[in-house]
């Protein structure tokens, strides 16, 4: 009997039930094997649709979370700096591969680029727990990702598996009916 | 010249058999891609040296001491003053930076596209004979193909 063996769906992709026995597989679906085939390949092609969204989903995070670090840390440079009054001299890129310099007077609080053409001034402190926030939500959604991706490739060995099986089953079964036509023949 | 070649190259091609056809269009093939990647990042980088040049040509309209907000990352931006207008810093590649003058970051950027704009266009010429070859090589492949099945349709 077909069972399930983890959670019958993750995020949305749906569990690739473990296949016992094929005949009673067979039975219990009411398909004949090429239709049970067909039904497999396309669940197979709609997991590899989900590997591949997951790839890019992870790819771009994997780029923004050093990033992130990186406004992290120059935050807290500033906030060390803010007692002191002294003025930070910098050098900025102006455009790939070349950089100006600037002066930086104390600063209480720096621009956030949110995106979709929105840029936000916070206080110093503000802007720190929100990069920190935002880093720690990132890297959350990067191990659920690489969680679901693991998941995802589970399933698509056992359809991959069950595929294999169906149509051995089904050779088998081809191979059977022609014997005992022939036998019938002879006798 | 490249004409005399040309037709020198199509004897030679004449000559091979379908398999050695096939083997050469895959090779002729495969070299026009790798060309054809090269000139796509020549093309990028010489938009990189226009933009570096078009920013210095900005800087050049402002004055020390203007307030702007200063870029420390790719999403943090400070306010600040700029410091220096007759100075920038040069990448030149390989972890080395270059303090120049404003006229000689814009003469180092000119340069750069010219060097880049000359390589680009020997690359394209270099392509497109390339390109040549391959359609020969292809039309003629096509050719003994079609003699090949008319001369087994005849003896079947």
């Amino acid at each position: 009997m077909a069972s399930v063996t983890s959670a019958s769906e993750r995020r949305g992709i749906p569990a690739a039930p473990f296949v016992h026995d094929v005949q009673s597989f067979l039975t219990q679906s009411s398909y004949d094997a090429s239709t049970a085939l067909v039904a497999l390949q396309d669940r197979l092609q709609q997991y590899k649709l989900a590997e591949m969204k997951l790839l890019a989903q992870r790819r771009d995070l994997q780029a923004k979370i050093p990033d992130i670090k990186k406004c992290v840390e120059i935050v807290d440079t500033l906030l060390a700096k803010k007692g002191t009054g002294e003025t930070m001299k910098v050098d900025f890129e102006l455009a790939e591969g070349i950089y100006s310099r600037a002066q930086i007077p104390e600063a209480d609080s720096v621009c956030l680029w949110l995106g979709a053409n929105v840029m936000l001034e916070y206080p110093l402190e503000e802007a720190r727990s929100l990069l920190q926030s935002n880093l720690e939500n990132a890297t959350a959604s990067l191990k659920s990702i690489i969680e679901d991706m693991q998941f995802l490739r589970d399933q698509v060995t056992v359809t991959e598996v069950t595929i294999a099986r169906v149509y051995n089953f089904d050779v088998h079964q081809r191979r059977k009916l022609r014997n005992q036509a022939k036998e019938e023949e002879e006798s | 010249m490249a004409a005399a070649s040309r037709s020198g190259v199509a004897e030679e091609i004449a000559k091979l058999s379908v398999e050695q056809l096939q083997a050469v269009k895959e090779q002729v093939d495969a070299e026009l891609s790798v060309l054809q990647d090269s000139v796509g990042s020549i093309r990028t980088a010489a938009n990189r040296f226009e933009m570096a040049a078009n920013a210095l040509h900005n800087l050049s309209l402002q004055k020390t001491g203007q307030q702007m907000l200063v870029p420390l990352t790719a999403s943090l931006y400070v306010p600040g003053v700029l410091d220096n207008v007759d100075n920038v810093l040069v990448d030149v590649g390989t972890g080395y930076y270059i303090e120049k003058s404003l006229a000689d970051g814009n003469d180092y950027c000119d340069r750069k596209i010219k060097f880049l704009k000359a390589n680009h266009d020997k690359l394209v010429e270099v392509a497109n004979d390339k390109r040549n070859t391959a359609e020969q090589v292809s039309l003629v492949l096509q050719a003994k193909m079609r003699s090949l099945s008319a001369g087994e349709q005849q003896r079947a």
